[in-house]
């Protein structure tokens, strides 16, 4: 019972230090873009996101009850062989998440933390414990389809934000005034984050408490600790990770126009909130990235560098088999072991935090080397300098040829 | 075992989000023309981050707050044409604003 009562206490601790590493991670994502217009001063942009996925937090808990009621079938397994494996589990996301951070591959916190969940129970309780419509309805197809869905709304919105502020005299169009915007629009961001990415430990130390035995399976809704500790957590993260992104604003950000931003932003809070109300457990990197996408296509004569847009894909792809595999060797490790494999997984976790926190101090994050994410995938669209005329503006040029023409008669 | 899509719950995603994104986007572009046509052209100050890049510099900044001065006193409306512009973009950035509103409050109490 001891021992039962000592993994339980390991696997809070454990997600709340994933919810740290999502906040820590995620700020760029909300806040690089009003930072990088001058919308908001650094500090007061990285304290707004901070206090914004606080309030997210307790929005709503449809996706927390994803997690915790809808992935893992609690009723295929035994609870004293479970609770290891959720622990095996976060140790492969965490692995997952820190290494591809370091190496600066495209990943999702949140598919590194399913696949290491899935992989960590496959593994230990069989392929029979996975509820798999629940994994393609509210995982999988969300994944595909939510960057898509963000990208095509950012692209309408950027084409409406030009097409009613365009002017086809010299003077001032007064989309300056999108900068203002970007500090809503971001903040909206930072809540939906908040409504989305704290959910997923919250489901998680439910699924948890549950398996325990401390939470009744019929009670739903996460404990109001659990809500307010996950909230907290996120929200130190998010604080603590914004001094990284002042640094990452050198590269990729100053080619999105404060119009542009305005509608990829919007775009991404909306598609975020409305499946964070439906329960859908989306990678909020992926959903901002595909609106910066969206959007840089809304722009007239832009292309999209595949090259480019196909390497950050692959990277998503890759997530969470990747994230699976490395949960499915951890839960070997337990299911082989026994208690001796929980500690060398425990180590094992120590050893690859520390070494990686020690490796990334030594490759200091300047403008050169950083760049969130999400401005990175900005790069797969490119935007020419001088954009092929309007409609109207080609009708301008045919007209004055033609009094040109009729005056030199 | 069977696997159930509820296909319509992604129709329910695109619809609101796009809805929502169009709305935001729409009252608060609208509300920026408006402004323009009003005289009021907004500027934003000029930003600097000591570890990071120039976002604007303060010749930019002065260079369009003196574009704005002369689109402004060269404006063909009259007082009273600008004065209704100038409420019809405040009318369109509170539009904006309630659009906001009510999507976090359909979340909140559909919850």
């Amino acid at each position: 019972m001891e021992t039962a009562t000592l993994i339980v206490v390991l696997v809070i601790v454990l997600a709340l230090f994933f919810d740290f590493t999502n906040g820590f991670h995620d700020t760029a994502n909300a806040m690089a873009t009003p930072i990088a217009t001058g919308a908001l001063k650094p500090k007061v942009a990285v304290l707004l996101a901070a206090i914004l996925n606080l309030v997210g937090a307790f929005l709503s808990t449809e996706v927390s009850q994803t997690i915790s009621h809808g992935i893992i079938r609690e009723d295929e397994i035994n609870p004293n062989a479970f609770l290891p494996l959720i622990f095996a589990g976060l140790i492969g996301a965490i692995t997952w998440n820190m290494f591809t951070w370091l190496l600066g591959l495209p990943s999702s916190s949140s598919h590194a933390l399913f696949g290491g969940l899935i992989g960590a129970t496959i593994v230990g309780a069989g392929w029979m414990a996975i509820d798999y419509s629940v994994v393609l309805s509210k995982v999988i197809l969300p994944a595909v389809l939510a960057p898509l869905t963000a990208g095509i709304i950012a692209f309408t919105a950027t084409r409406i934000a030009y097409a009613i502020t365009r002017r086809y005299d010299t003077k001032p169009d007064g989309r300056d005034g999108f900068r203002f915007g970007q500090i809503f629009t971001s903040s909206l961001v930072a809540l939906a984050h908040g409504t989305n990415d704290a959910q997923k430990t919250m489901g998680v130390i439910t699924l948890t408490l549950i398996i325990a035995g401390v939470q009744s399976p019929s009670q739903t809704a996460p404990e109001l600790w659990v809500i307010l500790a996950c909230g907290i957590t996120i929200a130190l993260g998010t604080y603590m990770g914004g001094w990284r992104i002042i640094r990452t604003l050198g590269k990729g950000l100053t080619d999105v126009k404060p119009a542009q931003g305005f509608s990829a932003e919007s775009s991404t809070a909306a598609t975020i909130l409305s499946s964070s109300a439906l329960g859908f457990a989306l990678s909020t990197t992926q959903v901002a990235s595909g609106s910066v996408i969206g959007s840089g296509l809304g722009r007239r004569g832009a292309t999209v560098r595949w090259r480019t847009a196909g390497r950050i894909m692959v990277g998503w792809l890759f997530t969470l088999p990747a994230s699976a595999a490395v949960g499915g060797v951890m839960a070997v490790m337990v299911a082989w072991l026994g208690g001796w494999g929980i500690l060398i997984d425990a180590v094992f976790a120590v050893v690859v935090i520390l070494t990686i926190f020690l490796l990334s101090r030594r490759n200091a994050v300047t403008a050169a080397n950083a760049m969130s994410e999400v401005a990175e995938s900005g790069t797969a669209v490119k935007v020419t300098r001088n954009p092929p005329p309007t409609r109207r503006q080609r009708a301008a040029v045919r007209d004055e040829a033609r009094r040109e023409k009729e005056g030199s008669k | 075992m069977s696997i159930t899509i509820d296909w319509f719950a992604f129709v329910q995603v695109f619809v609101a989000a796009m809805l929502a994104t169009v709305l935001v986007v729409g009252f608060y572009s609208l509300g920026l023309r408006l402004l323009v046509r009003a005289g009021r052209v907004p500027v934003v100050g000029p930003a600097e981050f000591t570890d990071a890049i120039t976002v604007i510099t303060v010749k930019d900044a002065q260079r369009a707050a003196k574009a704005a001065a002369k689109a402004a006193r060269k404006s063909p409306l009259t007082p009273a044409q600008r004065q209704i512009a100038a409420v019809g973009a405040y009318i369109s950035f509170a539009l904006c604003g309630l659009a906001v509103l009510g999507g976090l409050l359909l979340i909140v109490f559909n919850h």
